[in-house]
């Protein structure tokens, strides 16, 4: 009782000096006695730094006698899979309109959405250790403890579904060394109208073998339990941890950002923010799509073919094919051109293509520029 | 088991003869007839035979006949442990790799996975059937599953690596 009035103190936001308390300033480092286990929660909502502690934890920490259960949560950001490609899963410019962040995690798996009302789960655990089903056994009992009469239930695809039918949560992994961590979702309140906004293909006409998403229809456990509040669900969770395991935990907020308490973790969120990770990491890919072409002066219209190879995030190939009569071919070639070797990004494109457009001043420079604008918009 | 491993590090030259070995490992007879062969390969120079060498990370590494590349994959071990491959993230070419570094990943249903480098060396290709057929690991993981080829800067290492039965010695403790 005592332990859990402490852990609802904390989850307030009363931090005291929980490191001093539990005797060593850094807990999580010293091997600890098998019943005794460890619950963080991050106090950054920044995505990157909370991927990154995930990668430290993994990488530093010693998980084959006791597992770790991190409790986190984000700013809105959109997570794709390490393998996925991030024009096919998510709206990049209504991203960018909207201030969402994207993030490529470590592990695999598909998209999903974060924000405050989101909460992310990661049970770190050896490989042995690794039981990605009884993590998820924690979350459902958790919430039929809260509410008994909540349809909760885990699927062979390891998503956690309400009713049958919403999904609540979503499920990946990685496997390192020796260690292994399993992250989930769990959708509290989140605001589902950005989520369906955001999770939709930016570019048209992609051909890959990135890892796809599987779309599914999504609830709010607070659309079936109004009542149910944060800091309650934090709570159940942390208690069916402890009973599941059978561990009696010590719990800390942690500052994913302290380079004290984890040294080098400054490094991979720096990595895991880079346009080479987020981007660059993308699996090779081809788009194919039509491009619809307006001259208001006249006015007229044509449709010009686009075909790109698209390499590590940079325009590898391009093939224009505008029909002559509404351009030159040297100068939808000479597009083509421009465009090979930058980055598959409309930012860095029309950079390219300024000089371009500049130096065309002559009849061909409103369809040139209708041209450029369309291939750019093509690419989110 | 070990025969069954034992014959899948012929020198490629009797990939033809072998069958090719289904997951469960079921052997017919005709291999059998190219045993004498396999032993006179196990007695010439050890470093630069076709002999697998394995890491505690289940990646195994065939030097080719020239000596100078290594073939590097993963063990039977790791693919059923693994489970159906649905994306392999390889590195490019002219990547540079210590030994033990990450190079990269698989992705099943189960996790992504990471891939452990098991020399030192630069990547100097990489199996493009892998991109729309990554089933091969599963399939094939000591043939066409192949992940990646890599310069062998220090030789050395190789001695560093578990041999066969070494390596059938270590699953076998780890499952216990």
């Amino acid at each position: 009782m005592l332990q859990l009035r402490r852990t609802l103190a904390l989850l307030k936001g009363e931090t005291g000096n929980q490191l001093a308390r539990t005797g060593s300033s850094l807990p999580f480092l010293d091997s600890a006695n098998n019943s005794s286990g460890l619950v963080l929660q991050s106090q950054s909502t920044d995505v990157y730094q909370n991927l990154a502690l995930e990668d430290w934890i993994d990488a530093h920490v010693d998980l084959q006698q006791r597992g770790i259960l991190l409790l986190w949560r984000n700013q809105p950001a959109v997570v794709i899979g390490r393998h996925q490609n991030p024009w096919s899963e998510c709206n990049l410019p209504a991203m960018r309109k909207m201030g969402i962040a994207l993030a490529r995690r470590r592990s695999g798996g598909g998209t999903v959405f974060h924000d405050h009302g989101n909460l992310n789960l990661t049970f770190f655990a050896s490989k042995k250790a690794y039981d990605r089903k009884r993590n998820l056994k924690v979350v459902t009992e958790a919430l039929r403890r809260l509410r008994p009469n909540l349809d909760v239930r885990a699927t062979d695809r390891f998503d956690i579904l309400l009713n049958g039918h919403y999904k609540i949560s979503g499920t990946a992994s990685r496997l390192s060394r020796k260690s292994s961590y399993h992250h989930c979702t769990l959708l509290h309140s989140a605001d589902r109208s950005a989520l369906s906004t955001v999770l939709r293909p930016s570019c048209p006409g992609i051909l890959s073998n990135a890892t796809p998403s599987v779309p599914s229809p999504v609830a709010n456990l607070i659309d079936h339990a109004p009542s149910l509040a944060w800091e309650e669900l934090l709570e159940a969770l942390v208690q069916q941890y402890n009973t599941e395991f059978g561990l009696s935990s010590v719990f800390t907020l942690v500052d994913p950002s302290s380079e004290c308490v984890f040294p080098g973790v400054g490094n991979i969120s720096t990595e895991l923010r880079s346009w080479d990770w987020t981007f660059g990491r993308t699996p090779k890919f081809r788009v194919e799509t039509l491009l619809e072409l307006r001259d208001e002066h006249l006015p007229a219209r044509c449709s010009a073919q686009l075909q790109m190879e698209v390499k590590g995030g940079q325009v590898e190939s391009c093939r224009l094919d505008v029909p002559a009569g509404w351009l030159p071919l040297w100068l939808s070639r000479q597009l083509s051109d421009v465009l090979v070797g930058e980055r598959f990004c409309p930012h860095r494109a029309a950079a390219a293509v300024t000089a371009m457009l500049r130096a065309e001043k002559g009849q061909f420079h409103s369809r040139l520029n209708n041209l450029c604008e369309a291939v750019l918009a093509m690419m989110g | 088991m070990a025969a069954y491993a034992l014959l899948r590090s012929m020198s490629s030259s009797f990939s033809s003869v072998l069958p090719l070995l289904s997951r469960s490992g079921s052997l017919s007879p005709a291999p059998l007839a190219v045993k004498p062969l396999f032993r006179r390969t196990l007695a010439s120079s050890s470093r630069f035979s076709a002999a697998l060498k394995f890491t505690d990370k289940h990646e195994w590494v065939r030097v080719e006949d020239d000596g100078i590349i290594g073939t590097v994959g993963i063990s039977n071990f790791a693919q059923e442990a693994l489970g159906d491959v649905v994306y392999c993230g390889l590195p490019e070419v002219g990547t540079q790799l210590a030994q033990q570094d990450e190079f990269g990943a698989l992705e099943s249903v189960k996790a992504a996975s990471e891939l452990y480098s098991p020399l030192t060396g630069e990547v100097v290709e990489v199996n493009s059937l892998l991109a729309d057929k990554p089933g091969l690991v599963n399939k094939s993981c000591y043939k066409d599953g192949w992940l990646m080829k890599m310069t062998i800067a220090k030789p050395a290492e190789l001695d560093s690596l578990m041999d066969e039965a070494a390596y059938e010695r270590y699953i076998r403790s780890i499952e216990d």
